[in-house]
């Protein structure tokens, strides 16, 4: 088993606002890694970095052994990373199949516009979208737009996957049938994934590994039995409430 | 040969704040409206002619602000309620759509006065024209200190209005987050049709500055464009403070540049700084 | 349109000129072949990228002094020199345009428009290009009414290039990547979408057809200056035309240039030219702030409304 990603002491700052300190951790191939902590602990600056819409200020971040800081996000995108975002970011004015098609014409560089029109669909019914062919991105609810994005960034062809936040929002069926697709992705497709999330049930009983991230700082990381019980995690982020909800 | 850089300095830090006047109402519409007012300009060059022809009838520009200002007033207002809000209805892009818009008025206007007062240049001659205050070696225009003085207190007064009065500070409540003023009760139609009064008055104000300084001519609005565009590129339209001190900044170094290089080549110095900025700073000059 | 209706529409332009058709409808043509053509290249980057040029008479004047020039110093045609005029247009907006595509939105449509404005400045001030007083070419050698013709066709060919150019774009590759660009520029890009690539390639294609065109206007124009070559109102119309017509499209801004055109000329007869524009820029003022998004989703809207009307009793069907 490589490693497929690894951060090397990575920090950032916003000015007088320091972010990420000197965070450093690995992602092995086929896992299902799960990176957490409180509000503005600065996951979603990290996924900026490794997909290089950010630089950092200090530290490397390699995927599979190459570096890939200071590369324009286009590049990364061809080498194997993929991304969803935060707060959905389909292409509103095209349709759910040209979305899909987009990412295989430029983030696999296959074939003719018709032909990535057609395999489209088929990213499109993988991910559950089946009914939504063709149609336009406004006709989708939020859980449809996530799963859209979803189809946008596997389409690519990446060896890497990271997913922000793809959970929030999503009613517990919504929840349990995107866990089973995660799944199946690394499953079936061989896909590593990274997810940040705040919802502790699917990073429970999705990732094999959990990063926890506080104040810009790794304070601790592995199995998700291991973290639940580490006594400083659950102090500062899980606290009593997940105690009480499980 | 310093007296020379000094007097260049001078002049163009008085010029400057002509510019920064035109600027700081430019980036109130563009900042609270999200308008971006083509017009600007040639309403300034309007109110020049304005002058003028009150000029020719022995009034001093000074005293044409009592209808100039009010009248630019109005018409603000008017613009934003009867132009403005029905295209904002309507349209996707504002910010695009309002560039097409505020052309055809700003060329409809250059046009309408090129029919009535011909395309070459004019002048507001005053009693105090061509008389000079002397400080040392410096030799200042009065006409122009005065241009310059009026921009000043102008710009003053809309600090103080900003800053200090309640509505100021809701029309930069506005500016900053529009959505965000909007849930704190703020009710964003009068505050921006208040604000577009301001800078259109401001603008006329402009007008009458700029006929102390220059000699204008119908097409003047599009030199006095470029040097607006270049103060919101350096300064921002973040600010009242930004417009006004890239306002001096544009002003002292064109003239400054004067000095060294043919006034034919300064639309070119323009273009490589304009450049260079750009590459160096394209995101960090805009405040937000 | 189907291409039955577009084979018959071209053809019938191309036999225009042998059928009798007298200077007046020929220039009339002309002008509008000229217009379509700038209205379809501004769309490429305007339209398909979303990154609207509001300085795209730069290129046009570009254009237009470089087959001048080579036309009075070296006695080129301009026919030959018109692509090279081109080419300088598009080496202009490369270079240009790298540092200006970091901007977005409005920013990067002012920027635009001070750029064209400096360069108008630039040339205005150029000893080399006749300064203020215009550059005065050799008049084409032929008599009027064959002096038409030839640039009818002239233009013709320019216009059908163009369109060809920006359909290519449209349903091509490239197309989807510009689309992606204007929707969402970081999400392209986490996609594999090489954005300052295309956008400058988008770019140099919008700017050398834009100089193509002004290089053979030049050539017909025998007087040319910087008033008229770097015209901001040129570069306000090209932006105008792509709104009135679509710019999602390649036809949309064939429309747009159409109708302006038309009410152009049909102010100017009635009221002269002066009036014109003032009444021009009123009612460009007027149309944007009733039609922001343009007439063809009107005209679409009309096309389905009228079916629905018709219904159980037969009724011509309007077909715009």
């Amino acid at each position: 088993m490589s490693t497929m990603l690894r951060v090397k002491s990575v920090s950032k700052r916003f000015g007088g606002l320091v972010v990420l300190r000197s965070v450093s951790f690995q992602v092995d191939e086929g896992a299902i890694v799960g990176l957490i902590g409180p509000n503005g602990s600065g996951k979603t600056t990290m996924f900026n970095i490794i997909t290089g819409f950010l630089r950092p200020d200090a530290g490397d971040v390699e995927f599979r052994g190459r570096s890939v800081v200071g590369l324009a996000p286009f590049k990364i995108a061809h080498m194997g990373i993929a991304r969803t975002f935060q707060l959905v970011r389909p292409f509103t004015g095209l349709t759910t199949t040209e979305n899909v098609a987009a990412a295989i014409l430029y983030g696999r560089g296959a074939g003719s516009v018709r032909e990535a029109q057609k395999e489209a669909c088929n990213w499109l019914r993988y991910v559950g979208l089946e009914d939504a062919i063709d149609k336009s991105v406004g006709t989708l609810t939020l859980a449809g737009k996530k799963r859209l994005e979803l189809a946008r960034a596997l389409a690519t062809g990446p060896r890497l996957l990271l997913l922000d936040e793809v959970f929030g929002g999503l009613n517990p069926t919504e929840s349990e049938s995107a866990m089973a697709l995660v799944r199946r992705i690394r499953d079936e497709l061989r896909i590593t994934v990274l997810l940040v999330e705040h919802v502790m049930r699917v990073v429970m009983g999705l990732c094999d590994r959990v990063i926890v991230l506080d104040a810009g700082q790794v304070i601790a990381q592995g199995s998700a039995a291991a973290i639940q019980a580490d006594p400083q995690v659950r102090r500062i982020y899980l606290g009593e409430e997940y105690g009480a909800a499980c | 040969m310093p007296a020379q850089v000094l007097q260049a300095l001078v002049a163009g830090l008085l010029i400057g704040s002509v510019y920064a006047l035109l600027a700081a109402g430019f980036s109130l519409i563009w900042g609270v409206a999200h308008v971006i007012n083509i017009a600007h300009p040639a309403l300034a060059v309007g109110a020049a002619y304005m002058v003028y022809a009150l000029a020719t009838r022995g009034v001093d520009p000074m005293a044409s602000l009592a209808i100039v200002v009010p009248l630019f007033f109005a018409v603000g207002v008017g613009f934003h309620e009867w132009v403005i809000r029905p295209a904002a209805r309507r349209a996707s892009e504002l910010a695009l759509v309002s560039m097409v818009l505020t052309f055809g008025l700003a060329a409809a206007l250059e046009n309408a006065l090129a029919a009535v007062w011909g395309p070459g240049p004019r002048v507001v001659n005053v009693s105090y024209t061509g008389v000079a205050i002397r400080l040392g070696e410096l030799a200042l225009p009065v006409s122009h200190v005065a241009g310059a003085l009026l921009a000043a207190v102008t710009i003053t007064a809309l600090y103080l209005f900003l800053y200090k009065t309640f509505p100021g500070k809701a029309v930069r409540a506005v500016w900053q987050n529009r959505d965000g003023a909007a849930l704190c009760g703020v009710d964003l139609r009068q505050v921006t049709s208040l604000t577009y009064g301001l800078a259109v008055a401001s603008a006329g104000v402009a007008g009458v500055a700029l006929t102390l300084i220059y000699s204008f001519s119908p097409a003047s609005h599009l030199t006095w464009l470029i040097f607006v565009f270049l103060v919101v590129i350096v300064g921002g339209v973040g600010s009242l403070v930004g417009a006004v001190l890239a306002g001096m900044l544009v002003g002292a170094v064109i003239n400054l540049a004067a000095l060294v290089i043919p006034f034919a080549w300064v639309p070119f110095l323009l273009f490589a700084s304009l450049g260079i900025l750009l590459l160096w700073r394209p995101t960090g000059l805009f405040r937000r | 349109m189907s291409r039955a209706a577009v084979a018959v529409l071209v053809g019938m332009l191309l036999v225009l000129p042998w059928v009798g058709a007298r200077e007046y409808p020929l220039a009339l043509l002309y002008s509008t072949f000229m217009y379509a053509a700038m209205a379809v290249a501004w769309n490429i980057i305007g339209g398909f990228a979303g990154y609207l040029s509001f300085g795209h008479a730069a290129f046009f004047g570009l254009g237009g002094y470089t087959t001048g020039l080579l036309l009075v110093h070296a006695g080129l045609s301009p026919f030959l020199t018109a692509p090279v005029g081109g080419v300088v247009a598009a080496v202009f907006a490369a270079m240009t345009g790298y540092p200006c595509m970091r901007l977005r939105g409005p920013y990067f449509a002012v920027v635009t428009m001070i750029l064209g404005l400096i360069v108008r400045a630039l040339v205005l001030n150029f000893p080399w290009t006749g300064a203020a007083g215009g550059l005065w070419m050799p008049l084409p050698p032929w008599e009027p009414l064959a002096a038409r013709r030839v640039f009818y066709y002239a233009m013709l060919a320019v216009f059908v290039l163009t369109v060809l150019t920006a359909r290519a774009v449209r349903i091509g590759k490239m197309g989807v990547g510009l689309e992606a660009i204007r929707e969402d520029e970081d999400a392209a890009q986490s996609i594999g979408v090489p954005a300052v690539r295309l956008k400058i390639s988008a770019l140099m294609l919008s700017a050398g057809l834009t100089g193509l065109v002004g290089g053979i206007y030049a050539y017909d124009r025998s007087y040319i200056h910087p008033d008229f070559m770097f015209d901001l109102n040129l570069s306000v119309l090209a932006v105008l035309m792509a709104l009135l017509g679509g710019r999602q499209s390649w036809f949309g801004p064939v429309l747009g240039a159409v109708v302006v055109r038309f009410v152009d000329e049909i102010l100017t007869i009635w009221i002269g030219t002066e009036a014109a524009r003032i009444i021009f820029g009123l009612g460009l003022a007027l149309v944007i702030v009733l039609l922001p998004d343009g007439l063809l989703p009107h005209l679409v809207q009309l096309r389905r409304r009228v079916p629905r009307k018709s219904a159980g009793r037969p009724v011509p069907v309007v077909r715009p």
